[in-house]
């Protein structure tokens, strides 16, 4: 039997940062509120050709992988944003998180048999070229939990703070895409010939697949005098109903359960919804229905429907987006999508923060997880 | 008359899950193959589907597709007949 939604106190979120292929936050935010859409087709296999998928590659970047791999200098514009400091060191520990880290290194040494391939290859050896690149200590974890990951990092730097173990924690994401993931989801025919049109109701769902890297600095809420504008996660939650490694629970209850404390720290507040929203189509009903039930005022949007699925690193480049947003006090709309929705909580257009005193941010995996944050200023 | 496509879609379905315990005409042309009947999840059906585009040269282009396809056996020899060549298929 599943165990309770794992629901840690508030932590103070002092610093974001993510890289997209349409650029930084700042660049990407204000892509999206043009309804620029990153996504376009790529041969699903790389030089192997194939079906054209919807992929959203970092500018320059080859789906094919290099020795280095080619997407490390693009961390530097991300590094340059994170705050100087002792990263790694015993009171500043890094939690480095991602479902896919080095897969398509190693997938390059199968095709090539180039052993420069391996030293990026596992998850240990692509984080350890990433802590090397931007000199970190050893403080540094490694956490993989599907496409909930960056959501993990957060949780884990949040029960890291709360026990009085760290000064602070840097949370750091990275998925880059490759053949080998682009042709998973192909094989599953959800990363197909269509663009995705999140929380649509069409008859065919599409997913596409997006290059993401992002970052998060939290500070116990007591460690010092606030500063303006600070945000809190003022709630997390995780959950994974257990039911099925590609399907969710039909009656929506593994969504509802997660979402349950987050429901209760959020009442009273008027908030607006960054979903999950790939485009698929069960899920996203799911979702959709579930997210309409708990909160019924809400407006909901995925911006997937641009940057496609930047899979383990969407919470963080997401929630990146989303303080974004706030710092704008404009939300960019469910790009790629069109009425009708599955719910009519679905917002396809910009909209005014001016509203709201709260945001929730949601992802869901494989594997049936969920998991939940509640955003608000401190 | 049976249908020699029904039979060689049985055959494939019970080779290609490796479902010991299962003999291929134990499996009704109107039996659901997803979800019940014979329960298949979307694992089973990924590699159902990677098993038919190699051996009939069809293409399944979305989940919802193969969704329909793999309904019953009937449903997919309907389907593979649709798409395949004509030298893929027997007669």
């Amino acid at each position: 039997m599943p165990s309770a939604p794992f629901s840690p106190p508030p932590i103070r979120l002092t610093a974001t940062g993510c890289l997209t292929a349409l650029g930084d936050a700042a660049s990407t935010h204000a892509a999206l509120l043009s309804h620029q859409r990153a996504l376009q087709l790529h041969p699903v296999l790389g030089r192997d050709g194939g079906d054209s998928v919807p992929l959203a590659l970092l500018p320059q970047r080859s789906l094919d992988e290099t020795a280095p791999p080619n997407w490390l200098a693009h961390l530097d514009t991300l590094g340059a944003q994170i705050p100087a400091a002792d990263w790694g060191s015993p009171r500043l520990p890094v939690f480095v998180t991602s479902s896919n880290f080095g897969v398509g290194s190693l997938y390059a040494f199968q095709r090539t048999r180039d052993p420069a391939h391996l030293a990026s290859g596992t998850p240990f050896a692509s984080v350890d070229r990433i802590r090397q690149h931007f000199g970190w200590g050893a403080n540094v974890s490694i956490l993989s939990h599907a496409c909930v990951s960056a959501h993990l990092g957060l949780l884990l730097a949040t029960r890291t703070l709360h026990a009085g173990l760290a000064d602070r924690a840097l949370v750091f994401t990275f998925d880059f895409v490759s053949p080998f993931v682009a042709g998973g989801f192909h094989a599953l025919k959800i990363l197909n010939n269509g663009f995705p049109a999140p929380y649509a109701a069409r008859d065919t769902g599409s997913i596409g697949l997006g290059d993401g890297a992002a970052f998060a600095v939290l500070e116990h809420p007591d460690a010092s005098p606030t500063a303006a504008n600070t945000l809190l996660l003022h709630a997390q939650s995780l959950y994974n109903e257990m039911h099925h490694f590609t399907a969710n629970r039909a009656d929506g209850s593994g969504f509802a359960t997660c979402l349950e404390p987050v429901a209760a720290a959020a009442r009273d507040r008027r908030l607006w919804i960054k979903g999950h929203g790939t485009g698929t189509l069960e899920a996203g009903r799911l979702e959709a229905d579930t997210l309409a039930q708990l909160f019924p005022d809400a407006p909901l949007v995925s911006w997937k429907g641009s940057l496609g699925h930047t899979l383990g690193s969407c919470g963080l480049v997401e929630l990146a987006l989303a303080v974004e947003s706030l710092r704008d006090g404009r939300v960019p709309g469910t790009i790629g999508s069109e009425p009708p929705f599955f719910r009519d909580n679905v917002a396809a257009e910009p909209f005014s923060t001016a509203a709201f005193d709260a945001v929730l941010l949601t992802s869901n995996a494989f594997g049936g997880a969920h998991a939940a944050t509640l955003l608000t200023p401190a | 008359m049976s249908d020699p496509l029904r039979a060689q879609l049985k055959q494939l379905i019970v080779r290609t899950l490796k479902l010991d315990d299962l003999q291929p005409e134990d499996i009704g042309d109107d039996d659901p193959l997803i979800g019940s009947g014979l329960n298949l999840d979307s694992i089973d059906a990924l590699e159902l589907v990677v098993t038919l585009e190699k051996e009939f040269g069809i293409k399944i282009s979305s989940s919802e597709e193969s969704r329909a396809a793999l309904a019953s056996v009937a449903h997919l020899a309907d389907f593979v007949r649709s798409r395949a060549p004509a030298d893929r298929v027997p007669a």
